[in-house]
């Protein structure tokens, strides 16, 4: 590691001292929810003002604060907080979190469980599947099926915002080994494409075609993960959408996050399904728009 | 008479070239032992047997990840081996020259493609056959051992029939001629001359072949399930083939890495299980290249 670190101290040394070497394109890794906007965005950028901008989505949003805060990047992703945990972990980068949007993690089911009559899960129903204590979808109203739980892969902010809403701290969530999925995009496939299955994954994906949203019971309430909802904060997993600088962002990097924060950025934002800033401030636009 | 040249440039550059290889493969070995020290002092050999893995917990067992990788390479071995060896023998023995080199040809393309085509082809297509074929055992889901075994088969049998081909083309002719000679059938010449010849080469195929099996990621991650800490409770049993699983190279390509990242211990454990891996596979690859080298009779 040492090794490692000795590389990234050495490369960040040059890159100070060498402006022209930092020249190459902007770079941005991180969390597969945030990256559909960057991505257009970065798109746009590249046809309009002629920017190098690579986008990729390794390891989610862990990966996003990890590679940025060694300089691999200039810009993360990330759907979850910076935690005190990664702060104290990379002391060198003053990370700044730029909020460009707001979703929720829906917990989705395939279309066997939907047509089953599994409309909803309450909190504890939903503690008893993680913990293994539920394995069996007619426990819960469904079909006589095993539950076939994918977990999110710990480090991903859509796997914290669960935790941190049945247990309120990563930390304190249980041990548990399930079979695991990475990005959004392999969580749907899997969801789809098995019979009694389960997952997390951001709202936004959940097509209501392939895979379904279930809805949450709170105090005899079905609460679903609507934008209305999102933005008045009745759907407890909600989770704000950030990009990443080391330090006031500065360049190409300031353009980015300029675009990102305006007004056609926040249009790509809530094209992709996530509630935009303005929303997210007047929950009673967020229910005229309907979603 | 002039003088024997004992050094010659060729000689000398292709000893440098060799004695960097060598220094590359021991450098990355030290360095993965050395970042991986902090986990030997932790755990111990523990670190080698214990059957749990939970990070948060500092638990760090990678005995059900080394136990993925060598289920997952039996399976691919039990079906690439045979059906590899078969087709090797047809084409090597039976073929007329012209269609030889055509097959071989076309094989040897087949071992070019890239292994995450093979994945996505997994998600696609085997995911789903393997689910639905042995729906009557109930697997939870697409994502089993066997899965990830069956797809690196396909993966692995063009190396195995091509290298394995080589070996029996290595065999040579005369040996054939004089079985032939003395009344042998072409199949018997087959079954009791050329086979035997060609055996070293062969196993060398195979564990070749292993080697890359152990270590190959995209195709087994997107297939394998990415379970930790699975463990077969009935040991004589084809059921934990249907469970998902978890092998050295899935764990390693997964998104732990970033957590690790900063962790000395975690970092370690993650290190530990790059030594180990690197380990197997470099024995199979130095056990195979040296039976590849073994001479012939003549």
């Amino acid at each position: 590691m040492h090794v490692i670190r000795l590389g990234a101290a050495v490369a960040a040394g040059w890159l100070a001292v060498a402006p022209g070497f930092a020249a190459g394109p902007l770079k941005i890794n991180g969390s597969t929810t945030v990256n559909p906007p960057v991505a257009e965005a970065a798109e746009l950028l590249r046809a309009e003002k002629g920017l190098k901008i690579q986008v990729d989505t390794q390891g989610g949003s862990s990966g996003g604060i990890s590679m940025l805060a060694e300089g691999m990047v200039q810009l993360g992703m990330s759907s979850k907080h910076v935690s005190a945990a990664d702060r104290s972990k990379f002391p060198a980068c003053d990370f700044r979190e730029i909020h460009i949007g707001e979703d929720a993690v829906a917990m989705i089911v395939s279309r066997d469980v939907w047509e089953g009559g599994v409309r909803a899960l309450s909190r504890e129903q939903l503690a008893g599947i993680y913990e293994g204590r539920i394995r069996n979808w007619k426990d819960v109203g469904g079909p006589d099926r095993r539950i076939a739980f994918f977990n999110k892969e710990p480090g991903r902010g859509t796997w914290e915002v669960f935790v941190h809403w049945l247990y309120g701290d990563a930390k304190k969530a249980p041990s548990v080994s399930f079979p695991e999925v990475g990005g959004n995009e392999e969580a749907r496939n899997k969801v789809a494409s098995t019979r009694g299955a389960m997952s997390q994954l951001s709202s936004s994906w959940a097509d209501g075609k392939r895979v379904f949203a279930l809805g949450l019971k709170r105090d005899g309430r079905v609460i679903g993960p609507s934008s209305e909802n999102i933005a008045s904060g009745a759907y407890p997993m909600s989770r704000p959408l950030f990009v990443l600088t080391c330090g006031e962002p500065q360049g190409e990097a300031k353009t980015m996050i300029d675009f990102l924060v305006g007004e056609r950025g926040q249009a790509l934002v809530k094209k992709h399904g996530y509630l935009t800033l303005a929303e997210l401030k007047n929950p009673e636009a967020a229910r005229d728009a309907g979603r | 008479m002039a003088r024997r040249r004992r050094w010659s440039l060729t000689k000398a550059a292709s000893w440098t070239f060799s004695v960097v290889a060598l220094a590359g493969i021991a450098g990355l070995a030290a360095l993965f032992a050395v970042q991986s020290l902090p986990v030997w002092k932790h755990a111990g050999w523990g670190f080698l047997t214990g059957r749990e893995w939970f990070f948060r917990e500092s638990l760090f067992g990678a005995a059900p990840m080394i136990y993925g990788t060598l289920v997952v390479a039996a399976v691919a071995l039990a079906l690439a081996a045979p059906v590899g060896i078969g087709a090797a023998v047809f084409t090597s023995e039976f073929l007329p020259r012209r269609w030889r080199l055509a097959v071989k040809l076309a094989i040897e393309l087949l071992a070019g493609v890239p292994s995450v085509v093979y994945g996505l082809l997994g998600i696609l297509l085997l995911r789903n056959w393997v689910y639905d074929a042995l729906e009557p055992f109930e697997p939870l889901s697409g994502d089993t051992l066997l899965t990830a075994g069956v797809l690196l088969a396909v993966m692995l049998l063009p190396t195995v029939m091509t290298l394995a081909e080589d070996a029996l083309r290595g065999v040579p002719g005369a040996q054939r001629a004089a079985a032939r000679g003395l009344g042998l059938t072409a199949t018997e010449t087959v079954l009791h001359v050329t086979l035997p010849q060609a055996a070293p080469g062969i196993l060398a195929a195979v564990l070749l072949s292993l080697g890359r099996a152990l270590g190959e990621m995209i195709a087994v991650f997107l297939v394998v399930g990415r379970q930790d800490n699975q463990w077969p409770a009935p040991v004589h049993s084809v059921r934990p083939l249907l469970e998902a699983g978890q092998t050295l190279s899935s764990k390693l390509g997964g998104a732990e890495i970033n957590i690790a990242y900063g962790d000395p211990l975690h970092w370690a454990a993650m290190a530990g299980l790059a030594l180990v891996l690197l380990l197997l596979v470099t024995t199979l690859t130095l056990l195979g290249a040296r039976l590849r080298r073994t001479d012939h009779a003549t």
